[in-house]
């Protein structure tokens, strides 16, 4: 463990206080480790996702003896003492070659990890196509049924959402929007299938499935360029920028059920935040589009028994056969000329 | 007029930026992702990969960018501003929520009262000099009874009585005293996390390493007796056992056992703490009745209010 340090002056304790838990947290912040011995496919690999993942991304650049399913001490470690809650762990062995396993941090101790193994590599160098600007968000696209029900690939999906773009941010100037990194995966095979998934996980808890059954992942990167449709939304053409990188699912750790329940803790909503809609509605409240708050509220049901009308002399109680004719009409003039011919006539 | 060709010409420009597909595709804007949940087509990834991935993809993204560009959006000197909803997907936080920092005295007494909180400006008027001086500080104005050069002195005042001294000890006093309640405020709060809080971790440790020795001590066959001694080597300690004399006065008995019923009967200590904390910690009563009755206490307070309304009456 590391000592806990009591701050000695106004820069280290803001260094410090720059690492305390926020509401609203920062973007994880990558370590890329390079094991005892990692081959120049796996090297290519690391290099181009750490292109991707800067300014969020610290290098490791000498190698390390770590074996993260075995012992996550050093990672632990590391977390600590780079303040770093993500890390992408190159090795190759000769028991599973090209290996990459990203792991996620809570609170310094590990939370899950997923390790794939790398099929085919293409790096960025090889399309001689305009890149991105590196610090850019990326749009992200998902596509396979598979995201949504199988707990290998929701795991997946969650792991690489919060290495790419996990980070609450509540407005994107759309004109920085450079490039998408596509996950697929290949052809659902029929043993995976909606229905037989459902039947394996009523049926067995843990079935030990064969990692190799899985389809495999492909991780595309490309630029985005918009053309004038004329319409508001201009039309997407996509453009190849690299890296291309095909993954196969090996072994992985799921979240600690405990660990878990404190991670996906969320903060209260804020009362901007109530007001805008989100969390416990607010009946009949909104904010129009010129962002004023309007309400509406409720009046009970009118006597209409009571209401004062157009005031006319045919229908007073009362008085009834002095009635003249000139009078009748000019009942349809306002008032004040009506008095005076009134008084006149008397 | 006939306008079946504009919205013809309207159609086609929608088809080129529309997408459709089997199941709809889910769009999270506010982690710009989009996922595609409609089963992957065999027949073409086995055909073109390559070119399959890139037109799945371009679907996608072109959803999404609907979505994005349909927001309200703010300009600035880079161009629009899309304004980003709250993200769907719940992704584990890196750390956990931040805790709410415990109150202070004051604090605690300000919200009972419902005190608004107002914030003093750091710096004041100087008449005199006709500038803003800073309130405390290098040449603060809390300063300026110690520094003027004329002070009024009270008729009644010692031989050797100093202004600008007392105003200096007045001042270091007041200094003094928020630091107390500062430190005490502080003491409370380590409390109120938690009475058993973890004590420093090298405590922890010392006592480890300290029990671990004992157990070695006593490890061996002759349970120690004979091993050698190093220099300076205390004497292990054991537990020591205290009997109470087999004869005792009744009285003493009595009181004895009267003492562990009584502590039977009471209440658990956490949740005697916090039916206070709920209710009058904040408002200290007495003081408060102190206060309104002027001193005169509860009872005077009851009849002194009717006794008040009859004089004003009478007036």
């Amino acid at each position: 463990m590391l000592r806990t340090v009591k701050p000695k002056n106004a820069r280290s304790k803001r260094a410090l206080q720059a690492r305390e838990p926020k509401e609203v947290e920062d973007p994880r912040t990558a370590i890329f480790v390079k094991g005892t011995h990692t081959g120049e496919k796996v090297n290519g690999v690391m290099k181009e996702l750490m292109a991707l993942k800067r300014p969020h991304a610290i290098s490791f650049a000498k190698k390390n003896v770590v074996r993260p399913f075995e012992d996550t001490s050093s990672l632990e470690f590391w977390a600590q003492k780079n303040d770093a809650s993500l890390f992408l762990i190159g090795q190759s062995t000769k028991k599973r070659p090209d290996g990459l396993t990203f792991v996620r941090m809570f609170d310094y101790r590990v939370l899950d990890m997923v390790e794939v193994g790398v099929d085919m590599f293409k790096s960025m160098n090889e399309f001689k196509t305009p890149k991105a600007t590196p610090g850019h968000k990326p749009l992200l696209h998902f596509a396979s049924e598979l995201f949504d029900t199988h707990p290998r690939f929701i795991q997946l999906k969650s792991m690489l959402m919060d290495f790419f773009n996990g980070e609450v941010i509540d407005q994107i100037c759309l004109a920085g929007i450079e490039h998408v990194i596509s996950i697929s995966l290949g052809p659902t095979p029929p043993s995976l299938n909606a229905t037989t998934t459902t039947l394996q996980a009523s049926t067995s808890s843990a079935p030990a499935e064969d990692p190799a059954s899985l389809p495999k992942v492909h991780i595309r990167g490309y630029t985005i360029r918009l053309l004038a449709s004329g319409t508001r939304v201009p039309r997407v053409e996509l453009t190849p920028m690299g890296p291309y990188i095909d993954l196969s699912l090996r072994r992985h750790q799921e979240a600690d059920g405990e660990l878990l329940k404190q991670a996906m803790k969320r903060p209260k909503l804020r009362k901007q935040e109530v007001e805008k809609g989100l969390g416990k509605k607010r009946k009949n409240l909104e904010v129009d589009e010129m962002g004023d708050l309007r309400g509406r509220i409720h009046v009970g049901k009118q006597d209409l028994s009571k209401l004062q009308t157009r005031k006319m002399k045919g229908l007073k109680k009362g008085r009834d056969g002095e009635m003249d004719v000139d009078e009748s009409e000019e009942d349809e003039d306002e008032g004040g000329g009506r008095r005076r011919k009134r008084q006149r006539s008397e | 007029m006939d306008v079946s060709d504009i919205l013809a010409a309207h159609a086609a420009k929608q088809k080129s930026v529309t997408v459709e597909k089997e199941i709809p595709l889910e769009v999270d804007t506010g982690f710009l992702t989009v996922t595609d949940l409609n089963p992957v087509d065999a027949e073409s990834y086995e055909a073109n990969l390559e070119e399959y991935l890139m037109s799945t993809a371009r679907d996608g993204i072109q959803t999404l960018l609907a979505s994005l560009f349909s927001l309200p959006t703010t300009s600035s000197p880079d161009g629009p501003l899309a304004q980003l909803p709250a993200p769907t997907t719940h992704l584990p936080r890196a750390k956990p929520l931040p805790k709410p920092k415990p109150m202070t005295k004051w604090e605690k007494f300000a919200k009972a009262k419902g005190i608004q909180k107002k914030r003093r400006d750091k710096k004041i008027w100087d008449e005199e000099k006709q500038e803003w001086v800073d309130r405390w500080g290098w040449k603060g104005a809390n300063k300026a009874k110690e520094t003027q050069w004329l002070s009024e002195v009270p008729a009644n005042a010692d031989v050797d009585y100093d202004p600008a001294k007392v105003a200096r000890d007045a001042r270091k006093a007041r200094v003094a005293k928020n630091e107390k309640q500062r430190q005490q405020n502080l003491a409370r709060a380590a409390q109120e996390m938690g009475p058993s809080a973890a004590p420093a971790p090298v405590d922890v440790r010392k006592k480890q390493i300290d029990r671990t020795l004992a157990v070695t001590r006593t490890s061996t066959a002759s349970m120690g007796k004979f091993d050698r001694k190093l220099e300076g080597e205390k004497k292990l300690k054991g537990m020591k056992r205290k009997f109470e004399p087999t004869e005792m006065s009744a009285e003493s008995e009595k009181s004895h056992n009267l003492a562990i019923l009584s502590k039977l009967d009471k209440e658990p200590a956490a949740k005697k703490s916090k039916k206070t904390a709920e209710g009058s910690d904040v408002l200290n009563v007495r003081k408060a009745i102190r206060a309104t009755s002027k001193g005169k206490g509860s009872a005077a307070l009851a009849s002194g209010g009717k006794g008040g309304k009859g004089k004003k009456g009478k007036r």
